[in-house]
């Protein structure tokens, strides 16, 4: 049975491509624009994976993926960080997270930097995925 | 009321990095969340004859405002803030409206408007526009005129013109939420030369006493909250006297409330807070009354 993606994205662009590559692939595509909306469709399609973009209006990715990684049921959800933020700071507002909200949340699985190649994403998924 | 959210309305020639990290002293003011909005007038990217609509200029221009964005967000993200973006090609008013409806922000940044003098008669400026169709408190982001640099304290040492009316009410409660980063701040009031006239000596005295009595009233009201507040009657013309107080005071910024006048009145007269906001050198708050929409 194919396997369910969301993609978690505010470029109507990147979306596309990303939903492209899935569907060439086999994968069945969801797709969410903000972290609002990302949230409220993880929980209702429990996807395989999700593929985050960091900065979005309405939630940013890092809120997100706070949120996944702490909640019992949906932290076993495999994340990909696609975005063009750098891990570094990416990590670093995770720390500060962890400080003042308490609590620590894992490195993600895996970190893309934007732009991408489509078979560097596929690799990743893939790996993710099988 | 508490400044959590605030949308930063940029177009990178007015508003950069310095102006955002000088709002930064919100933080202590429970600030946990930057939103960041860059409009690409459309007139930028419109169809010109035999190019068609240039979507490679919008991709360009989208793409830039992207690359400074990131770079902000980097280091806001590294201060455990939250941060979001809009790049959109649209018209300035109209899409800080629909993305204030989407975000709920407590307060919106904008730069000081660029029209000139007869655009701004015709069209109204950006500042006039927003405030009559937003209950959102607006901040009209100015550099010290002297340097161009950024004020380094913005809400040290704020100057609040109030005219008793509703609006200064709602500011009140407004500045009291800003109780963490104000240093002092210096209220006042202008009682206009006309209701001066036909008064002798004790009468004149007799205003002011009543004026500076409701002053400091409002400024124990403000002690009380935790700031530390100074009243000042002022006579004559409420715009040149406030401006003029907050040069003698060296404010850090105005803060007014902006009641609504009709429109075409505003465009043609103007009222004080609007016309403060768009001419004076000082950094201006302005919180709007509440809108019967």
């Amino acid at each position: 049975m194919s396997k369910k993606v969301l993609v978690v994205d505010d470029d109507q662009d990147v979306r596309s491509f990303v939903v492209t590559v899935l569907e060439e692939n086999q994968y069945i595509p969801l797709v969410a624009q903000d972290g609002v909306e990302g949230l409220e469709m993880i929980n209702k399609h429990k996807p395989d994976l999700v593929i985050l973009d960091v900065l979005m209006p309405r939630g940013s990715g890092i809120r997100l993926y706070r949120k996944l990684k702490t909640d019992e049921e949906l932290k076993k959800i495999p994340v990909i960080m696609f975005t063009g933020i750098a891990l570094k700071s990416f990590m670093k507002s995770q720390k500060v997270l962890d400080e003042f909200q308490g609590g620590e949340v894992p490195k993600p699985d895996i970190y893309l930097e934007k732009p991408i190649e489509p078979e560097d994403l596929v690799a990743a998924i893939k790996k993710k995925l099988g | 009321m508490e400044i959590r959210k605030l949308l930063f309305v940029t177009k990178f020639e007015d508003l950069c990095y310095d102006a955002l990290n000088s709002l930064l002293a919100l933080r202590n003011a429970s600030l946990e969340h930057v939103v960041f909005l860059n409009v690409i007038e459309r007139d930028k990217v419109a169809m010109k004859r035999g190019s068609g609509y240039l979507k490679q200029e919008e991709v360009k221009l989208k793409e830039t405002a992207n690359i400074r964005f990131i770079d902000w967000a980097e280091n806001l993200f590294e201060m455990g803030l939250e941060v979001g973006a809009y790049m959109e090609v649209s018209t300035l008013i109209p899409e800080i409206l629909k993305v204030a409806q989407k975000e709920l922000p407590d307060l919106i940044v904008i730069g000081h408007s660029n029209k000139g003098a007869l655009k701004q008669l015709y069209e109204g400026s950006d500042v006039t526009e927003l405030i009559r169709r937003t209950e959102i408190p607006i901040l009209v982001f100015k550099h010290r005129l002297e340097d161009n640099i950024v004020p380094e304290k913005l809400f040290q040492r704020p100057l609040f013109a109030t005219n008793w009316s509703d609006t200064g009410k709602k500011t009140v409660e407004y500045i009291k939420g800003l109780k963490k980063v104000i240093g002092k701040i210096h209220i006042m009031h202008v009682v206009k030369e006309s209701a001066l006239k036909s008064l002798d000596t004790h009468e004149v005295q007799k205003v002011r006493k009543v004026e500076r009595k409701r002053l400091d009233d409002l400024c124990d009201e403000l002690e009380k909250a935790g700031i530390n507040a100074k009243p000042h009657v002022y006579v004559g013309d409420p715009q040149k006297e406030i401006e003029k107080a907050a040069k003698e005071y060296q404010a850090s910024m105005i803060i007014l409330g902006s009641s609504d006048k009709a429109a075409i009145m505003e465009r043609w007269i103007g009222s004080v807070s609007k016309n403060i906001a768009d001419k004076s050198v000082f950094p201006c708050l302005l919180i709007p009354g509440n809108k019967n929409i």
